[in-house]
């Protein structure tokens, strides 16, 4: 137990919580505006893949970076298209995005890279630049529904669509744009768990950190700061069940394997009741219909 | 709801006349076509037609992008079903879990439940069922008791992992897409544990459990479709039975409209809920067990292949009816099994048969917004 409670133990943990972070950010500013993202973990997906390559292709992490930014930024753009223009069920569409996106993730992948054929390490980054990252965005999310009017301004799009609208303010136009900055962040994240200390890219690599991102925001009551310490949390227990699996211990490593569930479980009971739900999250806005 | 019309005999001022055979043809013909509308034939048959056929046509141009012929990839893929000899026995074999859960799934999501847990069920009913029959002391069971028991336990199993997201939901009011995917998670954890020191067998190198040889379920003419094939026939009727003709089918679709109807009449919605997610839950968990009995030997470290995630893309394809998920779980189970063998003739990506139903789900969505809208406009 003695290797369990160490710095390394911590500093895997902020390392495997970052990507968790910045999509609960990305999930956060989704939901204001009352778009239920259930595709994040595509979004995500997505990212780490354009992340990959162009870092591979460039040999820069930063542009890898940035390429898993704007790659997370055009799924929320095709997801914006279908639940908001189009008024698909976002329940569904975000659930078939996710499976679209872990199928056509692999697909590339196994088309660029025969199996069998290593993959390369791509060049990385350490993990204070991406905790500087993170901070950053924690900070501008925060400022964003804290200090300014276009976060107050999507709070009420998610809260009454029908009372924004009436104050002339265009709901489907920042539902759009409150999805591609949630994308982009998502896909922000994955390109960080690739580009970060893992440098390397397999099939499905979030391995359902978006879901857990999704569950963060609840058990954040949609605010920033908090979500950011979940996604810690999550890290530590992650960390922890990976430091386990090699020794032979009175607990077993698959209680540290489910225990970032069971706490998102126990977390969406206590927190259910009291949150601060945006109250028209997963509502496809009709101009006119109440 | 052609249903509700059926069930409360209308008030009438004269006396219903008798039942003639056969009946007047325009009134039944009629009938017909009220029930095709209130389905919606557009958008129950036409969406998920026209959506396989552009999703086969987006694979094509994949498959012609990695230069391959895709009308000869496509023939080899119906040749692989048809033609060859164990190619329909194999079909069955996959469609059995996604046809199981996919019906579990089906009846969820037509009340507006909306779970994806069904990997969590299958794995923990595969666990439950295992442990059972692989227990000192049971092997001197005659193999029916031992089957029975197994399927049973694993049922149970899967029910109650289902049955616990419900009460979350009822009682402390927590989203069951995300409970029933973090059940999903902790199944898996548990898969884990178990196969590694749990029931593990201790004579063997690997995590897996002892062999539950003495459970396995027989099968058809010496072909590998086993008996599970037969429960999802067999399943698919009764769901459909009671949705049409059933008080509690009634209270699904009730809920799926309009949960406050329910309460309004002093029924509760929330028993709809966890009813529906136990009866969802336990046939998923049976999948677990029939697979297991059924096509392993051993449960392993290796069972969670996605057929609980599968389900989700056969139940919506499938339209929520029984019938519509029969026929998605074979077609999906075609693909599958015939794209093997094509996969390997013209060397092509393993994932491409996953992208091409993935395809299909996201069309569906899309043109059921598209006929929506056009329905809206007329």
């Amino acid at each position: 137990m003695d290797t369990l409670f160490s710095i390394a133990t911590v500093e895997a943990g902020i390392r495997l919580g970052l990507p968790v972070a910045l999509a609960a950010l990305g999930a956060i500013i989704n939901e204001r505006s009352g778009v239920l993202n259930l595709g994040l973990e595509g979004m995500m997906l997505s990212g780490a893949l354009g992340g990959y390559i162009v870092n591979d292709a460039t040999g820069s992490p930063w542009i890898g970076l940035l390429a898993g930014l704007l790659v997370g930024a055009l799924t929320g753009g095709v997801f914006a298209g279908l639940v908001v223009t189009f008024r698909t069920s976002q329940v569904v569409t975000g659930i078939a995005f996710t499976i679209v996106a872990i199928a056509a993730t692999t697909y590339l992948f196994q088309l660029r890279w025969d199996i069998g054929e290593l993959p390369p390490r791509v060049e990385r980054l350490g993990m204070w630049p991406l905790v500087a990252l993170t901070l950053v965005c924690v900070a501008g999310v925060w400022f964003l529904f804290r200090r300014t009017t276009l976060g107050l301004t999507i709070s009420a799009v998610g809260e009454s669509p029908e009372s924004a609208d009436a104050l002339g303010y265009n709901v489907v136009l920042i539902r759009w744009m409150a999805t591609i900055a949630g994308g982009a962040l998502a896909g922000l994240g994955g390109a960080v768990l690739v580009n970060g200390p893992l440098g390397l890219f397999i099939e499905e690599v979030t391995a359902g950190r978006g879901w857990v991102a999704l569950a963060l925001v609840v058990f954040a009551g949609w605010r920033p700061v908090p979500a950011v310490a979940g996604a810690f949390l999550f890290g530590l227990c992650d960390a922890a069940q990976l430091r386990l699996q090699g020794t032979a211990t009175e607990v077993p490593y698959e209680v540290f394997l489910a225990l970032p569930y069971v706490v998102t479980l126990i977390a969406l009971v206590v927190r259910a009741r009291r949150s601060h739900t945006p109250a028209a999250l997963g509502d496809p806005y009709v101009r006119g219909a109440s | 709801m052609t249903d509700s019309d059926t069930r409360q005999p209308a008030p009438s001022v004269t006396p219903s006349p008798k039942s003639t055979w056969p009946p007047k043809l325009d009134g039944w013909l009629d009938a017909v076509a009220r029930r095709a509308t209130a389905e919606g034939i557009l958008s129950s048959i036409l969406v998920p037609l026209v959506s396989a056929l552009a999703a086969l046509v987006v694979g094509g141009v994949l498959i012609a992008i990695d230069g391959v012929n895709p009308l000869s990839v496509y023939g080899a893929i119906l040749q692989g079903v048809f033609t060859k000899s164990r190619g329909f026995s194999y079909t069955a074999t996959v469609a059995t879990p996604l046809v199981l859960i996919g019906v579990g799934y089906a009846l969820a999501y037509r009340a507006r439940v909306f779970t994806i847990g069904g990997e969590g069920q299958y794995l923990v009913g595969a666990v439950a069922g295992t442990a059972v029959v692989t227990a000192g002391g049971v092997g001197d069971l005659p193999r029916v008791v031992l089957i029975v028991v197994g399927l049973g336990a694993a049922i149970v199993a899967g029910a109650l992992w289902g049955g616990l997201a419900g009460v979350l939901a009822n009682r402390f009011g927590a989203s069951i897409v995300i409970s029933t995917l973090m059940l999903s998670f902790i199944g898996d954890s548990l898969l884990q544990w178990a196969v590694r020191d749990g029931i593990r067998d201790p004579d063997s190198y690997n995590a897996n459990s002892r062999p539950i040889s003495a459970a396995a379920l027989p099968s058809f003419f010496g072909q590998k479709t086993h008996l599970g094939f037969l429960f999802a026939l067999v399943l698919v009727p009764i769901a459909w039975w009671l949705i049409r003709r059933h008080r509690w089918g009634f209270r699904i679709d009730a809920r799926g409209h309009n949960p406050g109807t329910l309460n309004a009449n002093e029924f509760s919605s929330a028993r709809v809920t966890l009813s529906v997610l136990v009866v969802a839950g336990g046939l998923a968990g049976l999948a677990g067990m029939v697979e297991t009995t059924g096509v392993n030997v051993r449960l392993g470290q290796e069972a969670s292949v996605g057929y609980g995630w599968d389900a989700i893309i056969v139940a919506l394809i499938g339209r929520l009816h029984p019938l519509g998920v029969l026929v998605a779980g074979l077609g999906m189970a075609g693909l599958t099994i015939g794209f093997e063998s094509a996969q390997r003739q013209f060397e092509l990506p393993s994932s491409l048969v996953s992208l091409i139903t993935a395809f299909v789900i996201i069309f569906v969505v899309w043109g059921d917004a598209i006929a929506a809208r056009w329905k809206e406009s007329r």
